[in-house]
């Protein structure tokens, strides 16, 4: 196991580019969630903007 | 009658339920593929011969190299559709592309950074392959900030299209300045007309992981695209339909 983590003395270079490309992959798919759950909120209010009687 | 899927395509209500029934589908094969690509880079696959464990970056790298290329070509080629046939729904997939492709080039970058500072002895180099890919960085983030500086969703869409689609000729320049100009980065070992050159055991992770991110674009990709669908709709029935579930 400790000579797996140590990547022949690579560590410092893979492990990190591991972490930030799956920091990326992760951002992602909660940046996409974000931006259809706030789309959604603003149809929303759009909607209910429309239906209230003038 | 072949052209039917086009226009279906073009229908907002059509295309938002359609990528709410797909995105699943999408979403956890890739995580399947991913995991399993992992699994033979980290694990299965042998050491380097010249690079030792070292060249493992490759399975991180590869694939978000591969996605800054690819996300972009779709931008552009959403982005040229939208133009050409007024459709609002192509300005919507060019429109979801951006971040996933900016935030994916950053990470090749970075990569490939760390995985030059052991192989070539250096963190960043004016190569051509380089300086061709972090340009490709600023076309992404000059995209997204023309559309978050142009209030109307209409002109940011057409003014965001051209920006993507003169920007596509970056697209075969960063993949042949290997071969074209003198560079440090290697020249291409899997995409290219020939056979690839590595083994099978090292080669196979990878091009699982490359199909994995690939799909796992394709579902941040609808996510994306059904907001943007959404915001692009005024007085649509089908929009509190669609809000309803």
């Amino acid at each position: 196991m400790m000579e797996f983590l140590e990547m022949g003395g690579y560590a410092r270079y893979v492990w990190p580019s591991y972490a930030l490309t799956f920091a990326v992959v992760i951002l992602n798919v909660v940046w996409a969630r974000r931006a259809l759950a706030r789309s959604r909120e603003q149809a929303r209010r759009r909607l209910a903007m429309q239906e209230e009687p003038t | 009658m072949a052209w039917t899927w086009f226009h279906r395509l073009a229908s907002p209500p059509h295309v938002y339920r359609l990528a709410e029934r797909l995105t699943p589908w999408f979403a956890w094969s890739s995580a399947l593929l991913i995991l399993a690509g992992l699994y033979g880079g980290l694990v299965l696959a042998p050491p380097d011969y010249q690079q030792g464990e070292g060249f493992r970056i490759i399975y991180v790298h590869a694939p978000s190299a591969w996605m800054s290329l690819m996300v972009y070509t779709v931008m552009a080629v959403a982005a040229a559709v939208g133009l050409i046939w007024r459709m609002k729904v192509a300005h919507a997939v060019a429109a979801s592309c951006a971040p996933v492709g900016a935030s994916f080039t950053l990470a090749a970058l970075v990569t490939g950074s760390l995985w030059g500072r052991p192989m070539w002895g250096t963190y960043w180099e004016w190569d051509p392959r380089l300086t061709s890919e972090l340009i490709l960085l600023f076309l992404y983030l000059g995209y997204m900030g023309l559309r978050s500086a142009t209030e109307d969703v209409q002109r940011a869409d057409r003014a965001s299209a051209v920006l993507a689609v003169v920007g596509v000729v970056n697209v075969p320049i960063i993949h042949y300045s290997v071969l074209w100009w003198n560079s440090l980065h290697q020249a291409p070992s899997v995409m290219k007309l020939d056979k690839p050159s590595m083994p099978l055991d090292m080669l196979v992770p990878l091009l699982l992981m490359l199909l994995g991110f690939t799909l796992y674009f394709v579902a941040i990709l609808l996510m994306r695209l059904r907001g943007e669908v959404l915001s692009r709709e005024r007085n649509a029935s089908w929009v509190k339909e669609a809000l309803s579930r």
